[in-house]
């Protein structure tokens, strides 16, 4: 009997010996996964419960329903809010990408001084949407600003950017779409890993810049694009400095993202619960989204491992 | 494949999560950013001067400057302001410092984004022992009266008796002397009186002369010039005080709105009236010049706009913000606009004594030196605008040490208008750019709404908010 306590007591340190060799790199990211749960999870878990709830910052919570959740969708404030959204990501998304892969063709040429190129477009970036910014964007979209100033030179009169519900949003727009250095840099690197004996290739069979560009260098960095897409795309969607620092999301709600919507919702009317419902609710999109482009690779993705498949 | 799929859209889903939180993170950083900023005033203005400019928060949206924080004081101290106000202050917790022994660590920022991070600080009980508050947070962060710490308790170390009851009474709710108001204020015009030299014309002193001055600028300046040129809270607010005059009663009183539909409607005719006879610009006309308010609008600094509706202790930064050679001048307020005294008076900022501060004694004992002590005070000036405590006030007088402008606005001001405003007035989903306020007359002005749709949406707002409070 002795005998078999024993052994079972030997079998049990050599699984727990075991057990600690193998989580042992779970020690390591230790620090992250507390940070995670603590800063991440936590937050994420509770925004989850709030969206039931009519949760305010100084009342607290008195009911629980679905309520949250049938104001998003009856709330014409809020719809708009969404509707703009989708515009902005839309239209940012495809510019981006066209326009930060167009940049990092060019930036892929052999060409004099192209580190310095590069720095200067990753640049905007940097700035990102900061308070400075907002004065720069100001200073050139205002109705007397640098654009319209400009357009006046060769007789035309540009439209009031700023206060026109029409044209408010592109504005904010074109911020995103300034800062495409990250993209361009992922973009630069995989043109650089297309294989130049392709294009070599295609040369010889009389394929020219264009064609080589479309049948060689596209399908080969469709990994690539892929991924931009589904960050720009989850950018864009939770996009808020533009709109906050800009235009404060007027002219009359034409540039209220709905990350601005629930910052509003959440720290100036304090309704927390309304504010996790709307962050849920863009959440299902955003995961929605993600699962379209998902979906959508099998047919214009190309993985060199996969046999083309 | 299925593994290396499944593991792609585990990523996918972590990255999504992550990003949201990036997201928020960037939010509050531009928040801060955008939060953190006053570009209030020019180098080497006198205390004084700017002081009072940034007496009131409505006066100082989106200014530019960092919040700084130092921490392990025996006390901690937070407020909103100018750099002049922040100098003052810090300069006035040094000296007490060398008087009393006790050190303040303080926090200090703009007005804009301001109160989102207070209100944050408040329903977590993280906030400072000593705040300076706008006085509607009375209602809005301590309805629950565990906030704030009742002045009542600490009277034998802050003397109470240098302020007018009737002024305690506007910070006292449910009998809790919830802050102590360190000054009113109220709405009162300002003119650019060298445009309205060019005009041909004198600086308005009734409505009348105010509307036939829209014509006359437009006729002998240009299309681009205005008499007047407002916001759209000012126009609630020159909207409340022109029904004021007209029906002598309080826009809000007991928490039910005092206004029917068919008089908000002709309040709300009242504002576009102003803008159709071209005596203000249309909001589309002020979002196009891209400034982030009026003092920093080249329209105003160089004279196009000649006119603002404005805080009396916002008199000494819109002064120093016009171009130099133009005259700056204090306005008066219209009798013309019906037979009672139209326009409200309120506290314009108060201290307040935050219910987690572990020695309230001591924080009100600071609270003595910035408010009634001869040193103290002339430290501060009128940083936070004309002081209404009595020992202050004296002591300014005595050094000369009152603005005069300010103290000339605050004056007229103080002897006219004679109506109260519900604390809700302020509410921030009334008065925040995503507010009611906004919302109506943004509407109006842009054309979305009818003035019978603005007026029921604006008395649905307001029902909304005192049915909540």
């Amino acid at each position: 009997m002795a005998k078999s306590d024993a052994a079972a007591g030997e079998k049990q340190k050599v699984t727990l010996k075991k057990f600690f060799k193998n989580n042992f790199g779970f020690l390591f990211i230790l620090p992250w996964l507390i940070g995670f749960c603590i800063f991440k999870l936590y937050p994420f878990a509770s925004s989850l419960y709030y969206s039931f709830t009519d949760y305010n910052l100084f009342k607290g919570v008195s009911k629980f329903g679905l309520f949250n959740y049938e104001s998003v969708f009856h709330t014409a404030k809020i719809m708009k809010s969404f509707s703009v959204t989708f515009r902005y990501a839309f239209i940012t998304v495809p510019l981006k990408l066209v326009f930060s892969l167009f940049i990092a063709y060019i930036l892929n040429f052999k060409i004099r001084g192209v580190n310095f190129f590069r720095t200067a477009y990753y640049i905007p970036s940097i700035l990102g949407g900061s308070v400075a910014i907002a004065v720069l964007w100001k200073a050139v979209f205002r109705d007397e600003g640098l654009l319209n100033t400009a357009l006046g030179f060769i007789g035309i009169q540009g439209p009031s950017w700023l206060s026109d519900p029409h044209y408010a949003l592109y504005v904010i727009c074109l911020l995103r779409v300034w800062q495409f250095g990250s993209a361009m840099i992922i973009f630069l690197a995989a043109l650089k890993g297309v294989p130049m004996d392709l294009y070599e290739a295609a040369a010889l069979d009389g394929a020219g810049k264009w064609r080589q560009f479309f049948s060689v260098t596209v399908p080969l960095i469709t990994p690539v694009i892929f991924y931009n897409l589904v960050t720009q795309l989850v950018q864009a969607f939770q996009e808020f400095n533009g709109a906050y620092i800009i235009t404060q999301g007027g002219p009359r709600n034409s540039t209220t993202l709905i990350s601005l919507l629930i910052y509003n919702s959440a720290f100036k009317s304090y309704n927390m619960g309304a504010a996790s419902a709307m962050a849920w609710v863009l959440f299902v999109i955003l995961m929605a989204m993600t699962g379209i482009a998902f979906a959508s690779q099998k047919h214009w993705v190309y993985y060199s491992d996969e046999d083309g498949k | 494949m299925k593994a290396k799929k499944l593991l792609a859209i585990g990523m996918t889903l972590l990255m999504t999560t992550g990003m949201a939180g990036c997201g928020n993170a960037a939010a509050g950083g531009s928040a801060a950013a955008t939060a953190q900023s006053d570009t209030t005033t020019a180098a080497g203005a006198s205390v004084s001067a700017d002081a009072a400019s940034t007496a009131a928060p409505a006066a100082e949206a989106k200014e530019e400057n960092p919040i700084i924080t130092t921490t392990g004081g025996d006390l901690n101290m937070s407020w909103w302001g100018g750099d002049s106000r922040h100098e003052a202050t810090m300069k006035a917790l040094d000296a007490y410092k060398a008087k009393s022994g006790v050190t303040v660590s303080y926090s200090y920022g703009a007005w804009s984004g301001w109160e989102d991070s207070m209100a944050a600080m408040f329903s977590t009980n993280t906030a400072p022992d000593v705040n300076q508050i706008n006085w509607n947070w009375i209602y809005q962060y301590d309805a629950a009266g565990d906030k704030f710490v009742d002045l009542n308790t600490v009277a034998d170390t802050l003397d109470l008796t240098q302020f007018d009851q009737k002024y305690l009474d506007m910070c006292t709710k449910d009998g809790k002397l919830a802050a102590v108001p360190i000054s009113m204020t109220g709405r009162i015009f300002y003119w650019d009186k060298t445009t309205f030299d060019k005009a041909g014309i004198s600086t308005p002193t009734s409505l009348a002369e105010l509307e036939a001055a829209g014509k006359t600028f437009k006729e002998k300046l240009g299309d681009d010039y205005y008499p007047l040129a407002i916001g759209e809270y000012d126009r609630m607010i020159l909207m409340v005080t022109y029904l004021e005059s007209k029906y002598g009663k309080n826009w809000v009183e007991e928490g039910k709105l005092q206004y029917d539909e068919k008089q908000v409607q002709e309040g709300l005719e009242f504002i576009q009236k102003l803008e159709t006879e071209h005596v203000i610009p249309s909001l589309a006309t002020i979002a196009g010049d891209g400034a982030d308010s009026i003092d920093k609008n080249d329209k105003w600094i160089n004279g196009k706009y000649a006119g603002i509706y404005e805080w009396d202790s916002a008199a000494s930064k819109y002064k120093s913000s016009l171009a130099e050679g133009n005259e700056f001048v204090v306005g008066d307020e219209f009798k013309d606009m019906g037979k009672y005294q139209g326009g409200f008076t309120k506290v314009s900022m108060a201290f307040a004594i935050s219910t987690t501060c572990k020695d309230p004694e001591k924080a009100a004992a600071l609270l003595q030196y910035l408010l009634n002590d001869d040193e103290g005070t002339t430290i501060l000036a009128t940083e936070r605008g004309i002081p209404v405590s009595k020992a202050a006030y004296a002591n300014l007088e005595k050094q000369n040490l009152l603005d005069p402008d300010v103290a000339e606005a605050n004056k007229k001001v103080m002897d006219y208008n004679s109506f109260q405003i519900d604390p809700t007035f302020e509410a921030s989903e009334l008065k925040s750019t995503d507010g009611v306020y906004y919302d109506v007359f943004g509407g109006l002005s842009y054309g979305d709404y009818d003035s019978a749709t603005a007026a029921q949406t604006l008395i649905d707002g307001v029902n909304t908010v005192l049915s909540a409070n």
